[in-house]
């Protein structure tokens, strides 16, 4: 292969600059499943009547049928959520944090009296982390709309 | 033209960085939001043990499930920090792109 001065630099850079086009063209990177509207909705409207069963059970408002209730639709939620979630690819955390909060129910269930603040600190608590992952979910999907709207302008 | 690969490495750090900024911001409001929650969980556990409104049972119960919930939070840190290096990365993958259709003259990224 003749390397000498005369060999034809530009082709060759043309062809690398090419090559490393063809990696990257549509190349981006997934590490977290996309950001899902209806499981954002979802978990807030869990949260809300959350947060309502919990003050109705400091005040001592909350009947024993308005209880039962409350955890069976909580619950209904919940496994509704997680099946959402199956759908995904790269969901695996937020899979976890969902069983873990269908656990809180399911425990505060079983042992019985009100859903006082005392006792759903840690409901509460799996509840914020769920928000949270829907949040950052939430950023990703705006950052990344706004890089495809940035690529598709600002190239010659 | 040809590329400047100092440069380039610059641009590519600057939107790396730029991108996970508010992820960064986020993780710090929530893990103070988380905190807080706990401590006047603990506040309510002990105020209502103390009127007799719980027993003890149910303030083991209580605190067995903060514990529990950490498994939720550590879940919640995860997704957050993966999200911030997916954007970080893809931000430096659009610098690289536009960089190489500026070179070749061409928008084919």
């Amino acid at each position: 292969m003749d390397l000498s001065p005369a060999f034809p630099r530009r082709p060759i850079f043309l062809a690398v600059v090419a090559y490393c086009a063809v990696l990257l063209a549509g190349c981006s990177a997934v590490f977290v499943a996309p950001y899902d509207e209806t499981t954002d909705r979802l978990l807030t409207e869990l949260a809300q009547k959350t947060e309502t069963a919990v003050v109705q059970a400091d005040a001592g408002q909350l009947s024993t049928e308005d209880r039962q209730k409350f955890y069976s639709e909580s619950l209904g939620t919940v496994r509704t959520l997680k099946a959402r979630a199956g759908l995904f690819a790269k969901n695996e955390d937020e899979l976890r944090a969902l069983g873990v909060l269908e656990k809180h129910y399911e425990r505060l269930q079983e042992h019985g009296g009100a859903p006082r603040t005392s006792l759903t600190t840690g409901l509460r608590g799996t509840l914020t982390d769920l928000q949270q992952i829907e949040i950052a979910k939430k950023r990703s999907s705006a950052f990344s709309s706004g890089l495809k709207k940035t690529s598709s302008t600002s190239t010659p | 033209m040809s590329i400047n690969v100092s440069q380039l490495i610059q641009s590519m750090l600057g939107a790396a960085t730029g991108a996970a900024k508010g992820h960064g911001a986020d993780l710090k409001n929530y893990l103070e939001a988380r905190a807080r929650l706990i401590a006047e969980g603990v506040a309510a556990i002990a105020s209502d043990r103390l009127e007799g409104k719980i027993n003890d049972d149910d303030v083991r119960f209580a605190f067995d499930e903060i514990k529990e919930s950490e498994k939720s939070a550590a879940a919640a840190v995860s997704v957050t920090v993966k999200a911030a290096a997916q954007d970080a990365v893809n931000a430096a993958l659009n610098v690289a792109a536009s960089a190489i259709n500026s070179a070749i003259g061409i928008a084919i990224l």
